[in-house]
């Protein structure tokens, strides 16, 4: 009887876990060095080698390894309550401060980093933030489904409403939500010159085909005109090291 | 009485906007029904360029067609088709990208809604615009949007009046937002200070904002093979950008 019910017991907490989509993202444990200080909503991340870009995309690094000097990256995509603090006349519907700023061209969301102290993320500071140092594909490692199939349009959200989703470093919308402006000009191998120079890259948002959305890969690198604004693109912020007092 | 184009003018200046009937056009709603005249606008997969029509109709009867600019504006205006040609016109080539995936290109000429904000003078408060069609069909647009550059009120489709089945004689070329937001036999435009829902947003799984998101795109002209593209406005490699001459 006492072995049925432990087993009644191991049964359905294995259901109980298989049911729960949230699943928790491992983190990877960071040591700050003493004498480095991470203000609120920021992140430290390490110096060290990390794997950049996939062999599937040839635009890309194709898997090679980089390094990064360490550095500070904003936990949260920015949000508009935050946004309006440096842009006394940017106008928003207050339900909803916490949502991320979108419509925001290359010059202001750079202006905006400035003005907290920092710089927009280069896009290897953006990807090893997003998939950490083991290869992975998606920030939260495993693949599903994006849960949002059936709507053409884009639907932001509260930049921390899914811990589901964080990476390795503990970084929110890495996969979803806008996409974010980085400080590199988009290029790769065979480009056409008329290009050269044109475009910046921009990370981590949704793909979408008719109805269909899909999460795209913490490497994919997508492109945009920097006078561009959209409301879908939107940026974080980070910092080097050595400008933190 | 025979109601007309010059009827309507003189209507208009006689007794105002609350009396007019001149875009109130009936249109037999065939959205569930099939059997439809053949002459009716429809869609049909041209391969050069698809037509897409919500709600089957006969087209636009010049001398029953006037548009209507009103909602918030200081001047409100009654205007005929002569005299959209009095604006000063500007013509681009651009891709109507459909949400559902295929994407053609033509060359649009028109003239650029500035020219209605100048003549009629919206309130501070008009933020949005909300427009209705000839066939039943209705969008929303933010202002902002509308004053883009590569944004056309179209009167002619590669060098010739806009046919029946592109939205004779006026309709909406804004580039970067997906072909359902780009109204066509437009006869009424209305200032407002508050964002209305389009026709796809209350029949259908497509957003009112309906910005062009990053994804696939099969253009027609490109036997429909899958090119990616980044958001916004579609450019494929082999296409010419407005900087480029």
């Amino acid at each position: 009887m006492r072995l049925f019910l432990f087993a009644a017991i191991v049964i359905l907490c294995c259901i109980t876990l298989a049911c729960d989509s949230k699943e928790e993202v491992e983190q990877l444990k960071v040591v700050v060095p003493s004498g480095v200080a991470v203000p609120e909503d920021m992140v430290y991340i390490p110096a060290g080698d990390f794997i950049m870009g996939d062999p599937s995309d040839p635009k890309t690094l194709q898997g090679k390894t980089i390094h990064t000097e360490a550095f500070l990256i904003d936990r949260y995509e920015t949000r508009r309550g935050k946004y309006a603090s440096f842009k006394s006349d940017y106008s928003f519907d207050p339900s909803k401060k916490n949502f991320p700023v979108a419509n925001i061209d290359y010059a202001s969301a750079e202006a905006y980093c400035r003005f907290k102290g920092g710089r927009l993320p280069t896009e290897a500071e953006w990807e090893k933030s997003a998939r950490g140092i083991d290869d992975r594909k998606w920030p939260w490692r495993n693949f599903y489904q994006h849960p949002n199939n059936g709507f053409s349009g884009f639907l932001p959200e509260p930049v921390d409403k899914r811990p589901e989703w964080i990476s390795p470093y503990g970084i929110y919308g890495m996969g979803h939500n806008v996409w974010e402006w980085t400080s590199d000009d988009y290029s790769y191998p065979g480009q056409a010159p008329a290009e050269l120079g044109k475009f910046k890259v921009i990370r981590g948002g949704l793909t979408q085909t008719h109805t269909t959305i899909k999460f795209t890969p913490v490497f994919f690198r997508n492109w945009m005109e920097p006078t561009a604004s959209y409301p879908f693109l939107g940026f974080r912020c980070a910092r080097s090291i050595k400008s933190v007092d | 009485m025979k109601f007309n184009r010059r009827n309507f003018l003189k209507a208009f200046s006689a007794l105002g906007l609350a009396l007019l009937p001149g875009n109130g056009y009936a249109v037999p709603d065939y959205r569930n029904d099939k059997n439809f005249p053949k002459e009716y606008v429809q869609n049909r997969d041209i391969p050069e360029f698809h037509i897409r029509s919500a709600n089957p109709f006969l087209g636009v009867d010049i001398d029953n067609w006037g548009l209507v600019v009103g909602g918030k504006v200081k001047n409100k205006l009654a205007l005929g088709y002569e005299d959209l040609f009095g604006f000063k016109t500007h013509s681009q080539i651009s891709r109507l990208k459909c949400v559902e995936c295929w994407s053609a290109k033509a060359k649009w000429g028109g003239f650029r809604f500035e020219e209605l904000v100048e003549r009629a003078e919206p309130h501070p408060s008009a933020k949005y615009v909300h427009l209705k069609s000839a066939d039943s069909y209705y969008e929303s647009y933010l202002l902002e949007e509308l004053l883009r550059p590569r944004v056309l009120l179209v009167l002619s489709m590669n060098g010739a009046p806009l046919s029946k089945d592109h939205g004779y004689p006026l309709r909406l070329i804004a580039p970067f937002k997906y072909g359902y937001k780009n109204i066509k036999y437009i006869t009424q435009i209305d200032f407002a200070d508050s964002q209305g829902r389009n026709y796809w947003s209350n029949h259908g799984p497509y957003s009112v904002d309906g910005t062009i998101q990053p994804g696939i795109d099969h253009p027609l002209d490109y036997h429909k093979k899958p090119l990616p593209i980044n958001g916004g406005e579609v450019f494929h490699p082999f296409d010419k950008r407005p900087d480029q001459g």
